[in-house]
């Protein structure tokens, strides 16, 4: 038994290790990815690989890297030794896309293996068909680059220089690629000497016991969290479109006593796009948001994975067979785990009195990667990704709004690069970077706002430069509204052809006032910044919680005031009617304007009859929940398309907002944005606590 | 006789040094008395007139120089009391300030357990609210070439709203690459001014001409938002001052470690954000250069923080991402670490896993730990230590105070000792380790970290409790030797009298190696120009000018920049560019790990900073003589203390400091008691007075 003491020093050194050998990869790495996107993780292994203690960073790679250590120790079973390094970043095997390198490297103390340290960065370059890794129209995973179940890069603490020059050999930009390698190579350098100066210290029984403890504890808190929060079954719909395919990512999560099981049951068949993910990849893909949501106040590691199961039915998107393509993971089927997970976790914490202001409605649903490529200004070839992506919205919370730009919960530590970082690295100028009004998804709490940019080529050697986009699910708003809350405004990318406004400050270089001959949506493949074009790129707003028709005049207002919302958008979407002359609400037209919708809302309530379950409305009289079938039956229903929302929801494509209301008050209690013959989602408690 | 007056305006106590003739050194303490500033700074001149037996009258008369150091910035911004802010920025980019880089401004200055739960985070509210920022059209591309006229009728329509509609008192003025050209920003200044002469008006390429537009506009709004604060406070200073007829030289403490006179201070408000800790870490360079020590640890543990920094080879480190109240800044910062971990911290068990938790909550000064007896019912550190035997209950602030260890020890085993199943003394002994490894950790992290071995290092300790914790910590941190110096209870006030008039100037350009040498001089000699006609007006003679000179380096396709000071003579000539050069090499191999260059991909100079100093005086306090070895005259008795060694209580020798002589040596384990603070010299280390009356602890 380790006193309290002594526990209390080792967890919060366990902690510094992993902190400090992030560190070591930001200083070594030149990558703007890395250094300004935080795109990377490192964390500590048991000697079994599994996961000992997790850092901040992108947390769908925890268990992924756990996998890749345990797929290591069985490959090179005998001949693993002190200051090797080992390479791998097959998806089939661990890994989530092969441009996430995962270097996971063994720690020996006086000869035995005692721990494992693992990292990965999104490196510069993997050899792909594309510049930068993601390849949105690769057939297969063959065309997706450099690819390895493992191999050893450095043995005994030399570097093995066949295979660092020979993996060097397949990519762009060498240089840089070798830099995000010696950044790793440190990182695991440097968890390693730290991990044995503690072990120095306590000693190694000290250290292991307490390492036990530690996940011991993780997993009866979380067991001793669970069965405080009720059982029953949620669910959750993510849609992917590419080009004309749309694909759909289903989630049923059912809660029971102190186990959660994810099920993917009912998930679309993989795709021909690079959007699939591996199983590996979806379970990373569902801890990301449940690290932070239901294990924000414990230590994140093997404790953490035994109370949860995972079901995905092979060969669906989200366990996705050899070859299938997946470079594009990270942004397709791996951020929609995170989005539905997250969607469940926050319908489960939301039905409990105790965990309520814990849920969040989804943040940042929809990553954009455009990665640029070219001749800069300087005369080298640039590869990078627009960091803007890491500058998600977040999404509202049962007790306030969601953060405008505020990032996103799979990264607790993302950010994005300043405009003068990028003008200094590539070739462009941006016409303007803001937030995106009328983009935060409405809600008695709003969504935090996204934001819009422009930017043409400056001084480009060549003309101009090109893109990859992999825009998929532009046509969707995928971050999720909750307990009524709207979702937030869908991204999109436009192609602005010779651009005239160009010369001046750009300041009427908004797609909205160029002519339709003159743009194109360019949502996915490789396409020119030349000459006198300028990219129009905006993403969504974190989704609503409650329902709008709640949000208090006071704080609508506001918004217009603060440049969140249009005085349309207001009156569309919340009711509230402004008076142009003051910017406060006009209380007699508003209300008049709420009593309407409120009608139209009850109005539904004829159309469904059928349901013979109870709605259970928390803000009337409150029926007693338990009932079988899907209450929704019962429930008012309207079904509204999102574009017409209008601002940045017009550009959405032709899906359906269902809000579901309590037929007795009116208050909408749950929305839904789904494609016409889609069940509806069932959510079911069956045991409150 | 001549006096330098120096005065440090703390959160909690004003400390001021006085300095005879530049030889004898006097000490003065008294409250800080916030808002108004003015008692507690004369009450603390006072005290330390007392001391010398003479009256303010007296000491004002005699004084040639006043240097000033203060929190009033911080307080400005921790209690948002600052001027109305307007923000004009570049058409397009009105958001950046409000957008903080995405979640960065969310997360940033958060614990581990706040990083973790990012539902529960938010970003501090704005200091420049959206209804007060205005885009005007204009364009400056990365060269700074003039791609967008500036629109000028925008402009004074801006100002217009700005001033006359909003009533903005303060405008900060930041866009796109002004730090690259000006010329716009320059233009927009004249605006406001030729609309409201008096308004106060802060320019990004003047407050902090560096890449990067949202920690450049962030600067820049910091600066203006305090900055009529700060002029009104300066003003006030002075007519303070005048009320005792002194009408000499005043200057200000800046965070870059050099003094400005007030009357220019007063425009600068953000580089006086933390300036009495820095000041702190320049009294410790001061110390050490009088010691013969140049790398040294200066921590300083008050009441509720640790704060630490680092001198190496004699060079102050400079903070990276600095923060005030999670706001980001960038100008040149000497880098103090702290964290929420002082003699009044609380004691807390993790309520799961009964993990014993130290800080970051405070008791404060009122009710106070439990044995001050003011009504304090939670266990602090200082509660702590007083079961531990290293305070005297009878002697708490040379006798101002009684302490209650029957309570404390009651309270302390109830809360603490029993729900560890813990004896009481085991039970402190164990929080005593995890203040201890808290600190640890904190100095492991700038120095371990950073690539700095502080087997190389001296650690020197301020304040009210580190001297107490010093011995034991440092024994795990394997330092050389731990200096308790004379002046540790006032040594920010130390630091000022210790701290040189200096400008800083600095520009950004790009510059690849290998460069003629007289290419890096032209771009130095215009600023030398600025420099110097700017102390030749303060009065400072050509002889007592000097010049340092640095410059940022990169590898090529690194992000990291270093500051290296250039060292060999100025101009410079090609061996002292290629010395340079090699100097940043080891520099950066020093910090971020051996390997981690990347010399292949070439070297990069970015930045180009010039130092310009106006020495002034310091104190050369003469040493006394040594007296024989043997403390016993100063031997008050015996006590209990826990002795980090033995793991227990064990019998200790108590001295009073001010019996001490100068050649006494003290073997430990033993306690010295001094009228403000308590040295422990644990088991199998032993203390020296020297002729300064400096402790010195050397580690067996």
């Amino acid at each position: 038994m380790i006193d309290p003491v002594t526990f209390s020093i080792i967890r919060h050194r366990l902690f510094r290790v992993v902190d400090e050998a992030v560190i070591t990869l930001k200083n070594v790495s030149g990558s703007a990815i890395t250094n300004e996107g935080h795109d990377l993780m490192v964390s500590l292994y048991r000697a079994d690989g599994s996961l000992l203690m997790g850092g901040v960073g992108f947390l769908h790679h925890l268990t992924s890297a756990a996998e890749a250590c345990k797929s290591i120790i069985r490959r090179f079973r005998g001949d693993i030794h002190a200051g090797d390094v080992f390479l791998l970043n097959d998806p089939y095997t661990a890994a989530l896309h092969t441009s996430d390198v995962y270097l996971v490297a063994p720690i020996h103390y006086r000869g035995e293996l005692v721990a494992w340290s693992a990292c990965f960065v999104h490196v510069y370059d993997i050899g792909a068909t594309n510049p930068g890794g993601f390849c949105p129209d690769a057939e297969n995973i063959y065309t997706e680059g450099f690819s390895s179940p493992g191999i050893r890069l450095v043995e005994k603490g030399e570097i093995n220089r066949a295979v660092m020059d020979t993996f060097l050999n397949m990519v762009r930009s060498p240089d840089m690629v070798a830099l995000d390698m010696n950044s790793m190579i440190a990182c695991n350098n440097v968890a390693r000497e730290r991990m044995l100066a503690l072990i120095e210290k306590y000693g190694f029984e000290t250290v292991d016991e307490t390492c036990k403890t530690l996940i011991v504890r993780s997993e009866e808190k979380l067991r001793a969290r669970l069965r405080e929060l009720p059982d029953g079954q949620w669910q959750s719909r993510q849609y992917l479109s590419v080009k004309d395919e749309v694909c759909r990512v289903k989630l049923t999560m059912t809660k029971q006593d102190d186990t959660l099981t994810f099920d993917f049951s009912g998930s679309s068949e993989q795709s021909r796009y690079a959007i699939n993910c591996t199983k590996w990849a979806s379970l990373g893909g569902l801890f990301a948001p449940l690290f932070p949501l239901l294990c924000y106040d414990i230590t994140w590691n093997e404790g953490v994975i035994s109370p949860i199961t995972m079901i995905a039915p092979e060969g669906t998107i989200v366990n996705c067979m050899r070859p299938a393509p997946v470079s594009v993971a990270t942004v397709g089927a791996i951020q929609s785990v995170n989005n539905a997970a997250c969607t469940t976790i926050g319908k489960m914490l939301s039905a409990s009195e105790k965990y309520a202001g814990e849920a969040t409605a989804v943040w940042h649903a929809n990553h954009f990667a455009v990665f640029l490529f070219g001749q800069n200004q300087h005369n080298k070839l640039a590869i990078g990704i627009l960091t803007e992506t890491f500058a998600g919205a977040g999404g509202a919370r049962a007790w306030a709004d969601g953060i405008e730009v505020g990032g996103e919960i799979p990264n607790p530590i993302s950010r994005m690069a300043n405009v003068e970082t990028v003008e200094y690295t590539f070739p462009i100028r941006y016409l303007y970077r803001r937030r995106l009004k009328d983009s935060g998804g409405p809600g008695r709490y709003r969504g935090g706002v996204g934001m819009e940019l422009s930017f043409v080529p400056h001084d480009a050697p060549d003309g101009g430069m090109h893109y990859v986009v992999s825009g998929k699910g532009s046509k969707f708003p995928m971050s999720e509204g909750l307990a009524g809350g709207y979702p937030g405004s869908p991204n999109a990318y436009m192609w602005i052809k010779n651009n005239e406004a160009q010369a001046g400050n750009g300041e009427n270089a908004t797609h909205a006032d160029t002519t339709e001959t003159e743009q194109q949506v360019v949502d996915w493949g490789v396409f020119p910044l030349m000459g006198k074009d300028a990219l129009y790129v905006r993403w969504n707003g974190g989704g609503g919680y409650g329902d709008p028709l709640l949000r208090p005049a006071e704080d609508v207002a506001r918004d217009v005031r603060d440049g969140l919302a249009s005085q349309e958008f207001a009156e569309r979407a919340y009711g509230i009617v402004i008076d142009p002359g003051t910017g406060e609400s006009d209380p007699a037209l508003t209300q008049k304007k709420r009593a309407g919708l409120m009608l139209d809302r009850k109005s539904g309530a004829q159309a469904a009859t059928a349901g013979n379950a109870q709605v259970n409305c928390k803000h009337c009289s409150g029926n007693p929940a338990g009932s079988d079938g899907n209450w929704k039956e019962s429930a008012a229903l309207q079904e509204t398309p999102l574009q017409s929302l209008g601002g940045p929801y017009a550009s959405g494509g032709e899906v359906m907002l269902r809000s579901f209301s309590c037929p007795n008050c009116g208050v909408l209690l749950d929305t839904e944005t789904a494609m016409q013959g889609d069940p509806y989602l069932n959510d079911r408690i069956l045991i409150r606590r | 006789m001549a006096f330098v007056v120096a005065t440090d305006v703390g959160g909690t106590c004003t400390d001021t040094v006085i300095v005879e003739d530049g030889r004898s050194v006097f000490i003065g303490k008294a409250l800080s008395t916030p808002p108004d500033f003015a008692g507690g700074v004369i009450a603390s001149i006072r005290s330390a007139a007392a001391v010398m037996e003479a009256d303010l009258e007296d000491i004002f008369r005699q004084t040639s120089l006043f240097i000033h150091g203060s929190t009033v910035v911080d307080n400005t911004l921790l209690e948002r009391k600052g001027a109305r802010t307007g923000l004009i920025t570049t058409a397009g980019f009105e958001d950046t300030l409000l957008v903080t880089r995405g979640a960065y401004g969310r997360w940033s200055g958060l614990s581990e357990e706040g990083l973790k739960h990012p539902v529960a985070t938010d970003r501090p509210a704005p200091l420049v609210p959206f209804g007060l920022i205005r885009g005007v059209a204009e364009r400056v591309d990365y060269k700074g070439a003039v791609i967008g006229e500036l629109d000028e009728a925008g402009v004074e329509q801006a100002v217009s709203e700005l001033l006359d509609e909003h009533r903005v008192e303060s405008v900060a003025v930041a866009l796109l690459w002004s730090f690259a050209n000006p010329v716009h920003e320059q233009r927009i200044r004249s605006i406001i001014r030729a609309h409201d002469p008096d308004v106060h008006v802060s320019v990004s390429s003047e407050v902090a001409p560096v890449p990067g537009e949202y920690e450049r506009t962030s600067t820049t709004v910091i600066n203006a938002y305090a900055g009529q604060v700060v002029s009104n406070y300066i003003n006030n200073l002075q007519e303070l001052l005048g009320e005792f007829n002194y009408r000499g030289p005043v200057l200000v403490m800046q965070g870059y470690g050099g003094l400005l006179p007030a009357e220019q201070a007063a425009g600068r408000a953000v580089n006086m954000v933390e300036c009495g800790p820095v000041a702190g870490v320049i009294g410790s360079k001061f110390l050490g250069d009088s010691m013969g020590d140049s790398n040294i640890i200066a921590a300083d543990m008050g009441g509720t923080t640790f704060k630490v920094g680092i001198i190496q080879d004699g060079e102050i480190e400079y903070a990276r991402e600095p923060l005030i109240d999670r706001f980001h800044y960038s100008v040149p910062k000497i880098d103090v670490a702290s964290i929420g971990a002082g003699g009044g911290s609380l004691i807390t068990l993790e309520e799961d896993t009964g993990a014993p938790l130290v800080g970051p909550q405070s008791a404060g000064a009122n009710p106070g730990p439990i044995c001050y007896g003011l009504g304090g019912s939670r266990p602090t550190v200082t509660d702590v230590l007083l079961l531990l035997g290293y305070i005297d209950p009878q002697r708490f602030l040379n006798g101002a105070m009684t302490l209650d260890t029957g309570n404390t020890a009651r309270l302390f085993r109830e809360q603490i000792a029993e729900p560890l199943g813990l004896p009481t003394e085991q039970a402190a002994i164990g929080i005593f380790r995890v203040a201890n490894a808290q600190v640890t950790d904190l100095i492991h992290k700038i120095t371990v970290e950073q690539g700095l071995d502080p087997r190389d290092f001296v650690l020197h300790a301020f304040g009210g409790t580190c001297p107490i914790l010093a011995s034991a910590f440092a024994r795990e941190l394997s330092v050389k030797r731990i200096i308790v110096p004379y002046t540790a209870s006032v040594n920010c006030a130390f630091g000022l009298a210790g701290t040189d008039v200096m400008h800083d100037y600095s520009v950004t350009l790009t510059r690849s190696v290998p460069c003629p040498a007289e290419e890096i001089n032209a771009i130095f000699e215009p600023m030398i120009g600025t420099a110097r006609q700017a102390l030749e007006q303060e009065g400072f003679p050509e002889d007592k000018m000097s010049f340092r000179w640095s410059v940022g380096f990169r590898y090529a396709l690194q992000v990291h920049e270093i500051i290296t000071p250039v060292r060999a003579a100025t101009p410079l000539d090609e061996a002292g560019l290629e010395q340079l050069v090699n100097d940043f090499e080891t520099l950066y191999e020093n910090r971020y790990g051996k390997g981690s260059a990347y010399r292949d991909a070439g070297i990069e100079m970015t930045r180009f900073r010039l130092s310009a100093a106006g020495r002034i005086e310091h104190p050369e306090v003469a040493a006394q003589a040594l007296a024989d070895s043997s403390p016993d005259a100063a031997r008050t008795g015996r006590r209990r203390i826990f002795v980090s060694g033995r793991d227990s209580l064990t019998e200790a020798n108590i001295y009073d400091f001010d019996k001490l002589r100068p050649g006494n040596t003290i073997i430990g384990p033993a306690v010295i008691h001094t009228p403000i603070t308590t040295i422990v010299i644990q088991d199998e280390q032993q203390g020296f007075m020297d002729g300064h009356r400096n402790i010195i602890i050397d580690m067996s």
